[in-house]
């Protein structure tokens, strides 16, 4: 299980996977706004998303846990 | 009669001291997937160019008629030696003796590190695994003699050595006490993420005094001292240590009276990157990769990047221009839209004190939204720090190269150039007080509530703005000293490195 977890805090703008998903690495999950910039996050490995724990709109903390991917 | 039985032992003395703490300790220091500290030195400087100095430092053991049956050498091995032909001083303890708790010949050597390092003129590598003195002191019998009252200062050889030669240090296993001060008492150093601890005081110090139950690797491990900046740099193991040690010295003069060296390069000043024309995307809400910009512009495979994970919304580094040894430091839109953050602006002072220490040019590439702001922000006095980073700027002496890549906002984007700085501009630069969005709705708050449609004429007021913060009119009035092609940019800057 590879945890996907925030670098810094911020805002969720998009969330473009959901349970059950096929990802593959380097598919964009979710994009935070902080600071008024875009950041995408990406898939690190191909898998199936197992797990989301944000939602758009949420203000979120560094180190929170966003995603969950099964490899 | 000849002086050959004391030339015996001698040679004898010399081998017994190459045992270090013995066989069985060797193979412990082994069997955790450590090297010893001569290993260690061999594998950081030039083949066979070490010159040590003290070997016959330490304790000998006689048997009851007197003759020789063992030799405790000092914990502490130091000497000279060559890293690509420089030469350099290096010194580190020995953990297969005593834990690198030093000895008492132990602790002169390493005392006697810097002052020879100062005198000599030459730079210094420390290798760390140790901890401090132990309560029953040097001796381990609890009888030393204190020092005299008019003793040197015990830190004063360790703050001249580094106002006075590059000090590069790596944490290669469990580094505690003296030996963690001295590690961070550096201009560079990096450690073993497969090995290395750092630890202010052990876990059974900590549990004693504040109840905390930690590991070592919880307590002073990777994770948490790269993140932190108390080393610059992580890497994967002792090897990988060493050279990040040597590449780091290969930018550094041998002392702050010389020049760092230049080398010959076959990448053409000349070379223009094609991407570097819509690397940054016109739409300002889009992140681009600062770090490819840098790749681009400097020799190629020259950029090493020092203190990556902490302070990670400012890049900072070291590259070469047309062989010439720069210091590099530019914001990172991708972590908190590469705002002047506390340890950002801790990480850059850092930074501009070893470029000016060096005399090492600094080329700054500006995407500066302004300081962090928010409660954090505010917890973490990063106004304070800030401010210390802009003045500390104010003051350098070396010459800088400013190149406006898009935001360059507020008091922050003054800490990016330096006095009398050449400044060039890209057409994606912005500059001003405060980017647009956020001024936008503090200055034109009543307007833009009274508007038919608040949220449009918001949008109006930020795009006439935004217009207002183009790099033309700066050029015009001579307030860059060019607006130039992206794909220029090496040229420039080579040809800016050539003049200065």
């Amino acid at each position: 299980m590879i945890a996907i977890e925030l670098e810094t805090a911020g805002s969720v703008w998009k969330v473009l996977s959901k349970p059950g998903d096929r990802v593959k690495a380097g598919d964009t999950l979710f994009i935070l706004e902080v600071m008024k910039m875009e950041v995408p996050y990406e898939a690190p490995v191909d898998g199936e998303v197992v797990a989301v724990h944000i939602a758009e709109g949420q203000v979120v903390e560094e180190d929170q846990l966003a995603m969950e991917i099964a490899e | 009669m000849n002086w050959k039985p004391e030339t015996e032992e001698i040679a004898r003395r010399r081998q017994l001291a190459l045992e270090q703490g013995g066989a069985d300790a060797v193979a412990k220091q082994h069997g955790k997937g450590k090297l010893t500290v001569r290993e260690r030195i061999d594998k950081l400087l030039d083949p066979g160019s070490f010159e040590e100095l003290g070997p016959a430092a330490g304790a000998a053991i006689h048997d009851e008629n007197g003759e020789l049956i063992g030799f405790d050498p000092a914990n502490f091995v130091l000497g000279f030696g060559r890293i690509d032909g420089r030469r350099i001083i290096v010194g580190g303890e020995d953990f297969t003796m005593r834990g690198g708790s030093p000895s008492p010949a132990g602790l002169r050597k390493s005392v006697y590190t810097e002052e020879l390092a100062v005198q000599y003129k030459l730079p210094l590598v420390r290798l760390h695994e140790g901890s401090g003195g132990s309560v029953g002191g040097t001796s381990g019998k609890g009888a030393s003699l204190p020092g005299p009252v008019n003793a040197p200062a015990r830190f004063r050889s360790v703050a001249e050595a580094m106002a006075t030669v590059p000090v590069a240090t790596a944490a290669l296993g469990a580094v505690a006490g003296l030996p963690a001060g001295r590690l961070v008492a550096s201009h560079f150093s990096v450690m073993s993420k497969a090995t290395a601890q750092i630890l202010t005081a052990g876990p059974a110090v900590v549990a004693r005094a504040m109840g905390e139950q930690k590991s070592k690797e919880e307590l002073g491990g990777w994770k948490v001292h790269t993140k932190n900046g108390t080393v610059d740099n992580g890497a994967a193991d002792e090897a990988a240590c060493l050279a990040e040690i040597r590449r780091f010295l290969s930018f550094m003069p041998a002392n702050v009276e010389q020049l760092a060296p230049v080398i010959e390069c076959d990448d053409p000043v000349d070379r223009r990157d094609e991407a570097l024309l819509d690397i940054v995307p016109r739409d300002r809400r889009k992140a681009f990769d600062m770090r490819r910009i840098i790749r681009s512009l400097f020799d190629q495979a020259s950029f090493f990047e020092v203190g990556a994970g902490y302070g990670r919304s400012q890049i900072t580094g070291l590259a070469r221009l047309n062989g010439q040894p720069v210091g590099v430091w530019a914001n990172d839109c991708k972590f908190l839209a590469g705002s002047m953050t506390a340890d950002g602006a801790h990480k850059a002072r850092r930074f501009m004190e070893l470029c000016e220490t060096f005399s090492l040019p600094i080329v700054s590439l500006v995407d500066e939204p302004g300081f962090m702001i928010g409660s954090q922000a505010e917890r973490e006095a990063t106004i304070r720090h800030g401010t210390a980073a802009v003045l500390t700027a104010a003051m350098t002496n070396v010459p800088w190269a400013s190149i406006m890549i898009r935001r360059s906002f507020g008091v922050a984007q003054a800490a990016h150039y330096g006095p009398e700085g050449f400044v060039l501009a890209w057409p994606s630069a912005e500059s001003g007080p405060l980017p647009v969005e956020g001024g936008v709705a503090v200055a034109f708050q009543r307007e833009i509530a009274a508007a038919p449609d608040p949220e449009a004429r918001r949008r109006e007021l930020e795009e006439e703005l935004a217009a207002r913060q183009s790099p033309f009119p700066r050029a015009e009035a001579l307030g860059v000293h060019d607006l130039i092609d992206p794909r220029q940019t090496r040229t420039e800057l080579c040809r800016w490195v050539d003049r200065i």
